[in-house]
């Protein structure tokens, strides 16, 4: 248990760099350049951190403070998702609506943060990060409740942890990993939903809301954002992730963290194999995450009702 | 009891008081002292019986055709009157505040302060009263009550028409009910809505159902659920900030409240009134949320959420009903407990946010957002009630509305139905109710963003600063109760525990015990998550700041490169909602009118967008169709022709013939 907490704690810190690196790395492997080193993200926000912040004229005490409040809400909702297969240190039932509103109350002060610099930009990509995230709440939902209605568990790590011990998991295993992907391309910004690199700021979403933050509080954001990919990618490591790591810690864990650094990978060709979607089609591809957590519900709705 | 009556009594003396010829500060003083005495004794009453004493009642002789009066102080009374007086009482000292400039004119500001007293008194009779008479009376009093309170600013031809609208609203509200009450008297000959519930308990079938089906339109259109909604953004938005923040948060809740008293009275309902109710409610959530997004006026999107807050506390309930059919005590806890819980948090939040509104309007008199912009430099005390209370209506933690929410979530995910499309039906309306959060915490970002970040978009409207403290004050009470409820959730589930217990008298005692043990556990669990994510956040920023060798430099904002940007060309609330609206045209109407610049030297243009309401259109061109269409049909009948005098004359005689036929079978 001790040992299981410690790797999760690590992987919590830890891996937000790791996969942003990976991502980088497969990108350059594809562009055919040798790329940054695996670590580069972390140097870059330690440099970061060590730098005397510039604050827009029009901005409130609040463009500072929400910043950690990005942060510290990304790390409380860490500590209740599972990444290790069925296993989270805080857990306790219906602990997911916990997780899903501690990020929602991260992206509330992002938006306000960005907000608070009367740029029309920011105000753009607020907008958007708003619209999109509407959309893509309802998939997270059903896909739980799908899980849940499969399992019977209440706790986030036992019903995502626990789904391969179920007859179903089989049939349902494909659309909740497919919403789940799409998810994380939503919620980390990343293609086909948003351009990390882009260099316009008409059709930045994440990155367009973070212009104007500078030193340890673009530090916080840019973490909180890997974080936030290592939380998509641990879930889907722990739904495929098929050791229990109550019953063999090491091997459950390097598992879940070799799912994680493949879903980093599959995250990185995406990205070098297709170009960011046109905005007016992000809506529709977002709901696809909520059309797959559908068809998984209704998979588990047949499957149970049958004798 | 006799607190009660003598707080009635005290009600009444001070709005007597309030119509005397002396100063207006002398009036408004009296009524606010009658409204603290009789608050003061109504908790005298209302404590005891929430911490678990018997309830009270009494009878009094009273003259033909009344009978005997009977009033019964149940917890679930005791819950609403217990919260309802005290936000009376805080809405009456930010009158204080708002209306000030009118205290030295000639306007009679005393008749504003007699009705806040009136509104008190409606609550004492409609949470007390057990003869349906006096329960009418009530209802009425809260009415009329709230009509002339919102029609304050009656020289504006719009405000007049806002509360006609209300009042015909209302009373339409009225006519459900009474046909509800008409036919619950006529199976049981009784005035005693105890002797209703006996009646109805015992005769589950088509008229329960009707009975149910009245009841829940008339409650409907008292709190605004969807599609009952369209006298509500027009009133809350004329209405003086105070007068939308009570009843909004406050005198709606009497809808609720009489639901719960007509579901607790009748009985184990059937399982489709639960799924009813739950339908019901999501869509009123769902819709309620949509309208927020796009509104222009800060009053009015505030009364729009109301719509959507109604419907999630709507969900608890019809959660609880598919409990007690289901014999679920756990669920039977969840939804009825999450269901009050939320109404409270509800009323402390909204509350909140309209007097922030209002400390808005009264400084730069305007509440159009696209007009407003940076009020955070000038009012931050307002704009950090207004953010604790939007981050708290979008139920994020770690403020009151996420424990509510949170225990209405419980109940869908437990949802222990035995059926599995009955948990897959739960399971949707949770995804309903997640979709929902995420609209409102869109639409508050929005308002926030536009109105008190940035800087200022109109530089006609005045400078101005942090209104009096007769406004500050209520608001801020309102901002604590909604942190406090929020880091300490088990303050307001001691609130509940009574009149949750109610719906639970059926269960046996043991099993009572356990899902209000779990419910228990559930809310500290989550006042612990709550609090330390508050204190982590402080502790974070505590040593980013401590860590911090030298103060941050100040710049301009980024603008691409851009070097002269003016306010004009920030985000715009309507810019900000377009993206989130477009698919949802159907309900977001938006008119749009426009001049687009043409030419090499363009001279003015302009765009003007406006989202109106759907259904109060849709109703009036259906109005419109129906007088044509009369009219056609008149012009059509020849009034000499003796043949149609003839017919309508033999389908009276019939019409009457059948009615004496069918009520001979009615009676017992």
């Amino acid at each position: 248990m001790m040992l299981l907490t410690l790797a999760h704690m690590l992987a919590v810190l830890l891996m937000p760099f790791v996969l942003v690196g990976l991502v980088n790395r497969t990108k350059s492997w594809w562009a055919g350049r040798k790329g940054p080193r695996i670590w580069q993200s972390f140097y870059d926000l330690r440099r970061l951190l060590f730098k005397r912040p510039v604050v827009s004229q029009v901005a409130s005490p609040l463009f500072r403070v929400g910043a950690y409040v990005v942060l510290v809400c990304g790390l409380a909702a860490a500590s209740m998702v599972p990444l290790l297969g069925q296993f989270a240190p805080l857990q306790f039932s219906q602990d997911f609506i916990v997780v899903a509103y501690t990020l929602g109350l991260a992206r509330i002060m992002l938006m306000i943060s960005a907000m608070d610099v009367g740029s029309a930009f920011e105000g753009m990509g607020a907008a958007r990060e708003a619209a999109f995230s509407s959309y893509a709440e309802p998939a997270l939902f059903l896909l739980i409740g799908s899980a849940s209605a499969a399992t019977g568990m209440s706790s986030f790590a036992d019903l995502i942890g626990h789904l391969h011990n179920t007859h179903f998991y089989g049939p349902i295993v494909v659309p909740l990993v497919l919403a789940l992907l799409i998810l994380l391309q939503t919620e980390a910004a990343r293609v086909p939903v948003d351009d990390p690199l882009t260099h316009l700021e008409l059709t930045m979403i994440h990155e367009v809301m973070i212009l104007d933050h500078s030193g340890p509080e673009l530090a916080a954001m840019q973490y909180a954002a890997g974080l936030k990919m290592t939380l998509y990618a641990g879930l889907i490591a722990a739904l495929l992730n098929p050791i229990d790591p109550l019953v063999a810690p090491l091997p459950a864990i390097g598992m879940s963290l070799a799912i994680m650094a493949l879903v980093a990978l599959v995250v990185g060709c995406v990205e070098s194999l297709m170009a960011r979607l046109p905005m007016r089609w992000v809506p529709r591809y977002v709901l696809l995450a909520s059309a797959a957590a559908l068809i998984a519900m209704l998979v588990v709705g047949m499957g149970v009702s049958k004798p | 009891m006799n607190q009660l009556i003598a707080a009635v009594l005290v009600l009444m003396l001070g709005a007597a008081l309030c119509l005397l010829p002396v100063s207006n500060t002398v009036r408004a003083g009296c009524g606010l002292a009658s409204q603290g005495l009789a608050t003061a004794l109504v908790w005298l009453a209302v404590a005891p019986v929430l911490l678990g004493a018997p309830e009270l009642f009494i009878e009094m002789p009273w003259g033909y055709p009344m009978g005997s009066l009977r009033f019964r102080l149940d917890a679930l009374g005791a819950f609403f009157l217990s919260w309802s007086l005290p936000m009376t009482l805080l809405g009456a000292v930010y009158a204080m505040g708002y209306l000030r400039k009118y205290f030295d004119g000639p306007r009679h500001v005393g008749v504003h302060f007699a009705l806040l007293n009136m509104i008190s008194l409606s609550f004492i009779l409609v949470y007390t009263g057990e003869h349906a008479v006096t329960f009418l009376l009530g209802w009425e009093v809260a009415a009329l009550s709230a009509w002339l309170l919102v029609i304050w600013d009656y020289t504006n031809q719009k405000v007049r028409f806002a509360g006609f609208n209300y009042l015909v609203s209302t009373h339409i509200g009225l006519i459900f009910l009474m046909a509800a009450l008409m036919i619950l008297y006529t199976q049981t000959q009784s005035w005693f809505l105890d002797d209703y519930g006996d009646w109805l308990s015992q005769h589950p079938g088509t008229v329960r159902n009707v009975v149910f089906l009245l009841l829940v339109t008339s409650f409907g259109l008292k709190s605004a659920f969807f599609p009952f909604h369209s006298w509500l953004p027009r009133a809350h938005a004329a209405a003086p900030a105070h007068v939308s923040a009570l009843m909004s948060g406050v005198i709606h809740k009497a809808g609720l409240y009489a639901l719960l008293h007509s579901l607790m009275l009748s009985g184990r309902p059937d399982a489709w009134m639960g799924w009813f109710l739950i339908a019901f409610s999501v869509t009123s959530a769902v819709v309620g949320g949509l309208y927020t997004v796009g509104q222009r006026d800060l009053k009015r999107l505030l009364g729009y959420s109301s719509t959507e807050n109604v419907g999630i506390a709507g969900i608890g309930f019809g959660v609880g009903c598919l409990g007690l059919s289901w014999d679920n005590p756990a669920l039977v806890a969840l939804g009825f407990g999450g269901g009050l819980l939320h109404v409270l948090n509800h009323a402390f939040f909204k509350c909140q946010l309209f007097y922030a509104a209002g400390c808005v309007y009264q400084v730069k008199h305007v509440v159009d957002i696209e007009r407003l912009g940076g009020l955070f430099k000038l009012m931050p005390i307002t704009a950090m009630c207004f953010l604790v209370g939007g981050v708290a209506i979008s139920a994020l933690p770690p403020f009151n509305g996420f424990a509510s929410e949170f225990l209405i979530y419980s109940g869908l995910f437990t949802g222990d139905a035995g059926n599995i499309w009955a948990k897959l039906a739960f399971i949707l309306a949770a995804t309903a109710l997640a979709f929902v959060g995420a609209v409102s915490a869109l639409s508050i970002t929005r308002a926030f963003g536009v109105i008190f970040l940035g800087s200022a978009r109109d530089d006609s409207l005045p400078a101005g600063h942090e209104p009096s403290g007769w406004m500050l004050v209520p608001l801020g009470i309102h901002t604590a109760g909604t942190v406090v409820l929020g880091l300490f959730p088990t303050l307001g589930f001691a609130l509940v525990a009574a009149p949750t217990a109610l719906f639970l008298h059926a269960v046996p005692d043991a099993f009572a015990a356990e899902a209000m043990q779990g419910l228990a556990a559930a809310l500290s669990r989550l006042g612990a998550i709550s609090a330390t994510v508050a204190v982590l956040i402080a502790l974070v920023w505590w040593l980013a700041t401590r860590m911090q060798k030298q103060p941050p430099r100040h710049n301009a904002t980024w603008g691409c490169g851009y070097g002269a940007p003016t306010p004009r060309m920030q985000y715009t609330g309507s810019s900000f909602s377009s993206d989130f609206a477009k698919p949802f045209k159907g309900i977001l109407v938006l008119l749009k009118r426009h001049k687009a610049p043409a030419g090499y030297f363009p001279s003015d243009s302009y765009v003007i967008t406006d989202c109106v309401d759907a259904v109060e259109r849709r109703l009036y061109n259906v109005i419109g169709h129906g007088d044509e269409s009369a009219s056609e049909i008149s012009r059509l009948i020849h009034e000499d022709d003796p043949r149609l005098a003839f017919a309508i004359g033999l389908a009276a005689i019939m019409t009457i013939a059948a009615l004496v036929l069918l009520a001979e079978g009615a009676l017992p």
